[in-house]
C-alpha cells in the first residue's frame, strides 16, 4: 500500500494547515500500523485537521476501518476532524454495509474536504 | 463539539449468569466501560440465582456499572420488566445483546421476550439490536425447537413476524454479511448494519506449544440442542486405538438452557468411554487455562445459530480447530480468515479423521493455531466497541434534532 502524508493544504478562508493523507492501494490489517502511524503524526502537525483521500484504495477491510474510526477519534479529541474523500465504489460499499459512511464526513474530492473543514473551524 | 459522555443502558446476560452471550457481554461491557464517551452503564441483566450477585470493581478512569436484573429466562413478562427497568433507569440509549431464544426455551416466552426491543423504543429510547442470529439461518429441527414440519412452518412464520419487530429497532446489527443481505431482501429493512463480531482478548502472541500430559481435545460451550458431543465422544473413543499418546477430551460448559440434563445423560451413557472429563460451568477466570491446555478445540455442531465466539476464542489462545462443514461456521471461516480440519456431521469417523489430522500432526495443529491467532487479532472487540459508540452518537443527535424540531419556539 502507499501512504502519502506530505501534502499541506491551507483551509479556504484561513491560515491553518490541513493535512492531507492519500492512501492507494489494499487496506487491510498488514497495513493498519502504518497508515495509524501516518494519521496521528497527520493530526498532530495540524491540530487533528486530517483529510484521508482514499481514491487509490481498492480493497478495505474491518482493520482498515477500524483504523480510520481510530483516526477519526484522535482528531474530534483535538477539536477537529478527519475527513475522507474519493470513495471508490468497492469501499464505499463497505463503508455502507457498516453504516460507517454516517459516523464518518464524507466528501467527493480533497478540495470539498478541506471546504467542510474549514466550514467546521469556523463553527467552532 | 464533542459529545457529553452518556448512560448506556445494556440488556444481555452476564457472567456469573449462564445465559447464552454472557460471554460477549463481559468482554463487551469490560471495554465499554474504559471509553471516555460512556458515563454510566446500566446493566439489565437476567435475574440470579439465590446467593449469586453480579460484581464491577471501581476502576479509576472505569465508567461506573449499575446492575439492575430485571427479566428471568422462560418468563413471560420479561418485555414488560425491561421496558419498566429503562423508563425507570432513563438511559440515553439502549443496546440489546440477543439472539433467538435468549428470553426463552419454549417459544412462547422466547417470542414475547423478542417484543422488548420495539417496547423500549416506542417509550422513546434509541434502540440498536446486536442480533447474534437470524431465524432464517437456524436449522430449527436441529437445533431442537420442533422437528415436525408444520410446527416448523408456523415457528418460521411467527418468526418472521418477530424480525419485523425486533427491525423496528433504530439499528439492528449483526456479524455476518449475508445476514444483511437477507434481513435486506425479506424484510426490506434499510437500518442493518454489518459489526464485526470482535476478537476477545488482547494477549500477547500465545505459545503455539502443548503442556506436558495428555493432549486434549476441547470442546466449549453449552451443550444439547445443535452443539451435541455424542458424535464427538464416538470419535474419541475411536482415537483411543492404543496408536496414540494419551488423550483426554474436555467437555467444558453446561447445558444450553434449551436442554436441561442433557449433558448428565450423556455422562451416564458414556460413562464407560476413559479419559473424558466434564468441568461444568467455566468461571472467567479458567477459560484461559482450559483453551491453552488444548490440543484442538472442536465444534461438535449439528446446525450453527449464528457466528461462534467459540472460534474467536480458540484464535485468541492460538489454537487449531476441527468444524462441520455448515453454513454460518464455514462462513465465518472463509470471511474472517479463520482455518481449520472439516467433518461430515454426525459422522464419527469423519470427525476423528478430522481430528487426527490435527493431533498426530504437530506442525500442522501450529499451523493451524497461528493462522486462527493472526485471523483473531483482525479487529479487537475494543474497537468493534467504537463503532457501536457511533451509531449511537448518530441516533442521540438524531433524537436530540427531532425533538428540538418538535418543541415550540418560546
Amino acid at each position: 500500500m502507499q501512504i502519502n502524508l506530505q501534502q499541506l493544504e491551507t483551509m479556504p478562508g484561513t491560515e491553518q494547515a490541513v493535512a492531507v493523507v492519500g492512501l492507494a492501494g489494499r487496506f487491510d490489517a498488514h497495513e493498519v500500523p502504518h497508515v495509524r502511524q501516518a494519521l496521528t503524526q497527520a493530526a498532530d502537525r495540524t491540530e487533528g485537521r486530517v483529510v484521508v483521500d482514499l481514491g487509490g484504495v481498492n480493497f478495505i477491510d474491518s482493520s482498515g476501518l477500524a483504523c480510520l474510526v481510530q483516526g477519526m477519534k484522535y482528531c474530534r479529541e483535538r477539536g477537529a476532524d478527519q475527513i475522507l474523500c474519493n470513495l471508490q465504489q468497492p469501499v464505499r460499499i463497505i463503508f455502507e454495509l457498516t453504516r460507517l459512511d454516517r459516523a464518518f464526513k464524507i466528501a467527493g474530492c480533497v478540495e470539498e474536504a478541506t471546504t467542510t473543514l474549514a466550514a467546521r473551524n469556523s463553527q467552532n | 463539539m464533542p459529545m457529553p459522555k452518556f448512560r448506556l443502558a445494556i440488556v444481555t446476560t452476564h457472567p456469573p449468569g449462564k445465559g447464552s452471550l454472557n460471554e460477549y457481554a463481559y468482554h463487551f461491557v469490560r471495554f465499554l466501560r474504559q471509553k471516555g464517551e460512556i458515563g454510566e452503564i446500566i446493566l439489565l441483566p437476567d435475574e440470579l440465582p439465590p446467593g449469586q450477585t453480579y460484581r464491577f470493581e471501581a476502576h479509576p478512569g472505569h465508567a461506573p456499572v449499575r446492575v439492575i436484573p430485571c427479566w428471568s429466562f422462560g418468563a413471560k413478562d420479561n418485555a414488560w420488566r425491561i421496558r419498566s427497568a429503562v423508563r425507570q433507569a432513563d438511559p440515553d440509549a439502549v443496546l440489546f445483546n440477543i439472539q433467538f431464544a435468549s428470553f426463552g426455551g419454549s417459544k412462547v416466552p422466547a417470542t414475547l421476550g423478542l417484543t422488548a426491543p420495539y417496547l423500549v423504543k416506542r417509550a422513546g429510547y434509541p434502540t440498536i439490536v446486536l442480533l447474534h442470529n437470524i431465524m432464517e439461518t437456524i436449522d430449527l429441527r436441529r437445533a431442537g425447537f420442533t422437528g415436525n414440519p408444520l410446527v416448523e412452518s408456523v415457528m418460521r412464520f411467527f418468526g418472521a413476524q418477530v424480525t419485523r419487530l425486533l427491525l423496528a429497532a433504530d439499528l439492528v446489527a449483526v456479524t455476518i454479511p449475508k445476514y444483511v443481505e437477507i434481513l435486506e431482501s425479506k424484510y426490506k429493512a434499510n437500518n442493518v448494519v454489518l459489526a464485526p463480531h470482535g476478537a476477545f482478548e488482547d494477549a500477547p502472541q500465545p505459545s503455539f506449544e502443548l503442556p506436558p500430559g495428555p493432549i486434549k481435545i476441547l470442546a466449549f460451550g453449552k451443550f444439547g440442542t445443535y452443539k451435541k458431543v455424542e458424535t464427538l465422544i464416538e470419535a474419541f473413543k475411536l482415537l483411543q486405538d492404543g496408536s496414540r499418546p494419551p488423550l483426554e477430551l474436555v467437555i467444558a460448559g453446561t447445558d444450553s438452557p434449551n436442554a436441561p440434563g442433557y449433558l448428565e445423560g450423556v455422562r451416564r451413557r458414556y460413562a464407560a468411554i476413559p479419559n473424558i472429563r466434564y468441568t461444568g460451568y467455566v468461571d472467567e477466570k479458567d477459560v484461559p487455562r482450559i483453551f491453552s491446555e488444548a490440543a484442538v478445540v472442536v465444534f461438535p455442531y449439528t446446525s450453527t445459530t449464528g457466528s461462534s465466539g467459540v472460534l474467536h476464542q480458540a484464535g485468541d489462545y492460538g489454537k487449531a480447530v476441527v468444524l462441520p462443514y455448515i453454513g454460518d461456521l464455514a462462513e465465518v471461516i472463509a470471511e474472517e480468515g479463520y482455518s481449520g480440519e472439516f467433518f461430515e456431521p454426525g459422522n464419527p469417523r469423519s470427525l476423528a479423521a478430522a481430528i487426527a489430522q490435527v493431533i498426530d500432526n504437530p506442525d500442522r495443529r501450529r499451523e493451524l493455531g497461528r493462522q486462527n491467532w493472526i485471523a483473531s487479532r483482525g479487529l479487537p472487540i475494543a474497537e468493534v466497541v467504537d463503532w457501536y459508540l457511533l451509531h449511537f452518537e448518530n441516533l442521540i443527535e438524531q433524537r436530540q434534532a427531532a425533538t428540538a424540531y418538535r418543541l415550540p419556539a418560546t
